[in-house]
């Protein structure tokens, strides 16, 4: 018995920022993660029989996604010398003679930095699924997106302490969902 | 939030001017006004305080959002496959 149902013609409103970001840190690349994504709906598509219920849909998205990427450096892998890291010291796109300039900045993030950033990331995603719509739409227009108040209230025709309201909600949510699974 | 009002402005106008505050939309004075009534007021000091991590935990996490022509490809392509 199917406990999560599928219904396609809501993942891209539902799942596609999660997956992105999920994509992005990953690759590193809008366009590649923009066509990695579309392989994985379409591989979901295709397999939706196969979708048995017992996780939720998104989980089963990103399955299909983690294969496309693996997939994807594979391909890239295959294509000798591509892949290899090439260090070349007289790079033209390399500015700077000293060598100062081209050691790694010892302050630089650290890997296990940005896997906790990554995952903080999709936390924030996770709990804006929290939010009611409006809310959320509202919220990432503001803060990730980074609008102007007056641009978001013209177009959902509101006025700014409406606005101001729907994002104190939505922060005061976000601070509690955070705050129960974050740290 | 408990409506305890204290000197010169009540917790919601701190916790309005606190959020705007997080999108550097609060003026000056309305900086003072909040930094005064959280001296005196404990209940908005632990907000503002959680107002601000979790700012700085968006802009640490460096979400990303897909624009909508973006999202108008993958909404095609999932149409046209369906109804093959």
């Amino acid at each position: 018995m199917a406990t999560n149902q599928i219904d396609p013609t809501k993942w891209v409103d539902k799942y596609s920022d999660y997956l992105f970001n999920f994509t992005i840190v990953r690759v590193n690349d809008r366009e590649l993660a923009h066509d990695l994504i579309s392989e994985t709906f379409l591989a979901g598509l295709k397999s939706m029989k196969n979708f048995k219920g017992e996780a939720t849909e998104r989980t089963w998205l990103i399955s299909i996604l983690k294969r496309k990427i693996i997939d994807y450096y594979r391909k890239i892998n295959s294509k000798k010398g591509r892949a290899e890291v090439k260090i070349n010291y007289s790079d033209d796109s390399n500015e700077g003679d000293w060598l100062e300039e081209q050691a790694p900045d010892r302050f630089d993030k650290t890997a296990e930095d940005i896997m906790e950033n990554e995952e903080l990331g999709l936390a924030i995603l996770d709990c804006m699924e929290q939010l009611t719509k409006k809310q959320a739409e509202i919220f990432r227009m503001k803060t990730i997106e980074g609008l102007d108040t007056e641009a978001i209230c013209n177009e959902f025709n509101i006025t700014p302490s409406n606005l101001w309201v729907i994002i104190h909600r939505a922060r005061t949510t976000l601070a509690q969902c955070l705050e129960k699974n974050w740290f | 939030m408990t409506k305890r009002k204290s000197l010169f402005i009540d917790c919601s106008e701190a916790a309005f001017n606190c959020d705007k505050a997080q999108y550097n939309e609060a003026s000056f004075y309305e900086k003072i006004k909040i930094h005064l009534h959280i001296l005196l007021c404990k209940p908005c000091k632990n907000y503002t305080k959680k107002n601000t991590k979790l700012t700085k935990l968006i802009a640490k996490s460096n979400l990303k959002t897909c624009s909508e022509d973006e999202k108008k490809v993958w909404k095609e392509e999932i149409k046209n496959q369906s109804t093959k």
